[in-house]
């Protein structure tokens, strides 16, 4: 018998470890008494990306993270689970047990824009999650080839004929800025969708397209090296990073667009847990590794509490939505 | 002279010790697969794939490059020694190299393969080196007109310069076609083939279709051949060739740079091509073509120099087009892919580092293959040794698990284990996987890009010939799909055999 152990005593752990994992999912499903939240984290508290890795929404991320890893004393592992623009990944989140231990980077687009484009199943309900807080402004702005002698918008106006513009896609943020933007100027354009930014950039560069919109952080080297004109940037101020390109509403145009990020935790999380995240982050912001993140990626910081996020992000949605309706605008398909 | 510097950066890139040691764990496990039959490059690239994931995109292509061009070394081992080509395109090796050792010369046709092997593979980079910034100096005239042309270049060349039936290859390239139509709408946001599933809305991942496939599929087929136990080899002896040897060698060497090198450019090309090519031009040229199958060294020397050109050759439509020319070099793509980086015109100059590291990265490694080739044909001949029995499950599990790793997503490991039946029985049935791969590759570069240059163009199709280079890819395009029935009609009218007329004019569609 000494010689093995074996089936006896290796049912008899496996079954002890069944019964703690039982009795540790049913903490979990109890989660939301007030008696087993003041333990909070108890154990790694996963950030999950609904974009591949090494992207801006990626990045944002991991700075995040790195820093609540220090203030929330718990590690916070990343994990990346890209599809449907992130809608994978969010809804997947918003299926988990609200203790807090699982959180979501949530994108405004997928909540203000993509449901615009999509069927009703498919887009992302922000009620459906608790956000935690807000995190900063991504700035899109308008280039124009070198070769089209656009050097304002004004010139675009004037121009009087159809221009091409590239988008970042179907259902973003560069689709819906330039074709409000459009139509609001009077101005024929033919929509023309890339993958991602850098393709569209690429594209004003050698020309194919004369317009495109892209996020400030990843046209700047090529704004800097004069290889393509900035002409709006489409937040309702100026830029920081760009203080000498107006911005459209200054120019006229009603058309307040940028990608805000947040966190976000399933629905029902415990509010003194949503209070303990907060608190975490908030002190990340304060950090000057991840003021330094901001600046170096052109991201001005937007750290609203939860309820300011979920009031904006609803006003931009219903602000696009009556936008599209008025000057009757599909996203999908040109208009 | 500015164009040397980025170059030269690239050896710096390759001298850092962690690429350095990648380049080292390429070139082995490139060797390792290339002496056992049935796991190639593509199978070994696909499951390896996940792996990458956590370095750096330099870091990962130069491994995965070493694993490509170091089979190319060690299929030559199995070849001479027993007989058994550990790949395809080292099985016209065999003829004569097995009669080389059976003659007690073992050595020297394994060192002239490896010094062939060397040639080869040096001659091509410096052609890369030089023809990849002409190509890239171009970079920001290729649009989406031009993309669409290149992509339908591709998949023509792809579907019938194939080994294998011609009709099978076309099958198996409409599959890949349909595959890459799944997925959100890139212009409408309309869902196509996803069944409501938002595992599906972004379409089918590159790499769990590969990983499956090539990965998967090979080790369910591989566990259905009973591979006969490797003998005890021959004794190796004087490795190094006698001056005679590499005298009559020399000539092969050079003839297969050359001939390696262009048939590796040409999409549909690649290693097995040119050593077969290589094999039949030393043999048209010798004066005493009667000494080929019994050992004539220019027989193991002209092919194995091919095959390494070629290898390494492929890399260059691949890096400066952004357009895979075979089954390994799409793996490549969606290596690059994966890191985040859009093979293309535009890599040279956006990604210098990369480029040129990689590129670089393939001097170490052909230097790093000649010194340890020879000692260590001992070693990888035993590794036949290891029973399929204990291989197979351990393939199949670190692929599983690194299906898991990419996405972190078990829809992926459901997929690749679909697509690793189909691959079993595409190869049970004679499909070969590669067109798939490739027009699942090219079909969504082909019909985003299609589009894309519609809308530039107002729908007007004439625009394709406005543009210089889209109208010549054009032109090249047609040529090329006319060119056999335009020969067969000539071939017809001298009175030649009909038979190859039909197959011919199948070749077109």
């Amino acid at each position: 018998m000494k010689h093995f152990p074996t089936r006896r005593a290796v049912l008899g752990t496996a079954s002890a470890f069944t019964l703690l994992a039982l009795t540790a999912c049913g903490g979990n499903v109890a989660g939301g008494t007030a008696a087993n939240t003041s333990k909070y984290p108890t154990g790694p508290v996963t950030l999950t990306v609904g974009q591949a890795a090494g992207g801006s929404t990626d990045l944002i991320a991991r700075a995040l993270a790195e820093g609540a890893t220090k203030t929330l004393g718990a590690p916070m592992p990343v994990v990346n689970k890209p599809g449907a623009n992130g809608a994978l990944a969010t809804k997947e989140v918003a299926g988990k047990p609200a203790d807090g231990q699982e959180l979501v980077l949530l994108t405004a687009s997928l909540i203000t824009i993509t449901p615009l484009a999509v069927s009703e199943d498919e887009a992302v309900n922000i009620d459906d999650l608790d956000v935690i807080a807000g995190l900063s402004q991504d700035d899109y702005v308008l280039v124009a080839s070198t070769d089209s002698g656009f050097k304002s918008f004004k010139d675009v106006t004037d121009a009087g004929r159809n221009v091409t513009f590239g988008t970042t896609g179907v259902g973003t943020g560069s689709q819906l800025a330039q074709t409000v933007l459009f139509k609001q100027a009077n101005v024929q354009g033919t929509d023309v969708p890339f993958d991602s930014g850098k393709p569209a950039l690429t594209a004003v560069m050698g020309n194919q397209v004369e317009l495109a919109t892209i996020q400030l952080g990843e046209a700047m080297p090529q704004i800097e090296a004069g290889k393509v004109a900035p002409l709006l940037v489409f937040s309702e101020e100026r830029n920081s990073f760009l203080p000498d390109v107006p911005s459209a509403k200054e120019a006229g145009y009603d058309v307040p667009v940028a990608q805000y990020r947040a966190v976000a935790a399933p629905k029902g999380t415990p509010q003194d847990v949503k209070d303990k995240l907060l608190a975490a982050f908030q002190e990340t912001f304060k950090t000057d590794a991840y003021k330094e993140f901001n600046e170096k990626n052109m991201l001005t910081p937007k750290e609203l509490s939860g309820e300011e996020v979920v009031t904006e992000w609803k006003g931009y949605a219903a602000k696009y939505k009556e936008l599209v309706e008025k000057y009757d605008i599909s996203l999908s398909g040109n208009k | 002279m500015d164009f040397l510097n980025p170059v030269i950066n690239g050896f710096s890139v390759v001298l850092e010790p962690t690429n350095l040691l990648y380049c080292l764990v390429g070139v082995v496990i490139g060797m390792l697969i290339g002496v056992l039959p049935g796991l190639g490059p593509a199978a070994t690239i696909a499951i390896l794939l996940p792996l990458t994931y956590g370095v750096e995109p330099v870091t990962a292509i130069i491994m995965l490059a070493g694993i490509f061009y170091g089979a190319q070394y060690g299929g030559t081992i199995t070849s001479v020694l027993l007989r058994l080509p550990g790949e395809a395109s080292s099985v016209v090796t065999v003829f004569d190299g097995y009669q080389m050792a059976r003659q007690g010369r073992a050595g020297t046709a394994l060192g002239l393969a490896a010094i062939g092997s060397f040639v080869g593979g040096t001659a091509a980079i410096i052609g890369l080196t030089f023809l990849a910034p002409l190509v890239a100096s171009f970079a920001l005239d290729f649009g989406p007109p031009e993309y669409s042309a290149l992509a339908l270049l591709g998949i023509l060349l792809v579907a019938t310069i194939s080994s294998g039936a011609k009709a099978k290859a076309l099958i198996a390239a409409a599959i890949g076609l349909l595959l890459a139509t799944v997925g959100r709408d890139m212009f409408t946001g309309e869902s196509r083939f996803t069944f409501g599933s938002l595992q599906l809305a972004d379409g089918i991942d590159f790499v769990p279709i590969a990983m499956g496939i090539f990965g998967l599929g090979e080790i369910l087929y591989n566990l259905e051949e009973r591979h006969r136990a490797a003998k005890a080899p021959s004794k190796v002896s004087n490795v190094w060739p006698s001056k005679g040897d590499l005298k009559q060698a020399s000539g092969a060497v050079g003839r297969g740079s050359v001939l390696g090198f262009f048939l590796g450019i040409l999409p549909g090309g690649g290693a097995t091509i040119a050593s077969m090519a290589s094999y039949a031009m030393e043999k048209k040229r010798a004066k005493q073509p009667e000494r080929f199958g019994k050992g004539a060294p220019e027989g193991v020397a002209g092919p194995e120099t091919a095959n390494n050109a070629a290898a390494t050759s492929s890399f260059i439509p691949l890096l400066t087009l952004g357009i895979p020319a075979n089954a390994t070099m799409a793996l490549m793509f969606g290596a690059l892919l994966i890191q985040g980086v859009t093979p293309g015109p535009q890599l040279v100059e956006q990604n210098p580092e990369l480029f040129w590291g990689v590129v670089n990265s393939m001097y170490i490694g052909n230097i790093l293959l000649l010194i340890m080739s020879l000692p260590l044909v001992g070693i990888f001949v035993r590794i036949l040794r290891v029973r399929a029995a204990i291989l197979a499950p351990i393939t199949a599990l670190i692929t599983l698990l690194g299906a898991y790793t990419i996405n972190n997503s078990m829809f992926d490991v459901t997929l690749v284990v679909v697509f690793g039946v189909v691959g079993y029985l595409m190869k049970k049935f004679g499909f070969e996987p590669g067109p798939l791969v490739l027009a699942f590759v090219l079909g969504e570069l082909l019909e985003n890009s299609l589009r894309r240059s519609l809308l530039v163009f107002g729908g007007d199709p004439t625009g394709f010939l406005t543009r210089p280079i889209s109208a010549t890819l054009l032109l090249v395009f047609v040529l090329v799909a006319v060119l056999p029935g335009i020969r067969s009609l000539m071939a017809k009218r001298k009175g030649a055999a009909p038979a190859g007329t039909t197959n011919k004019i199948e070749e077109k569609v």
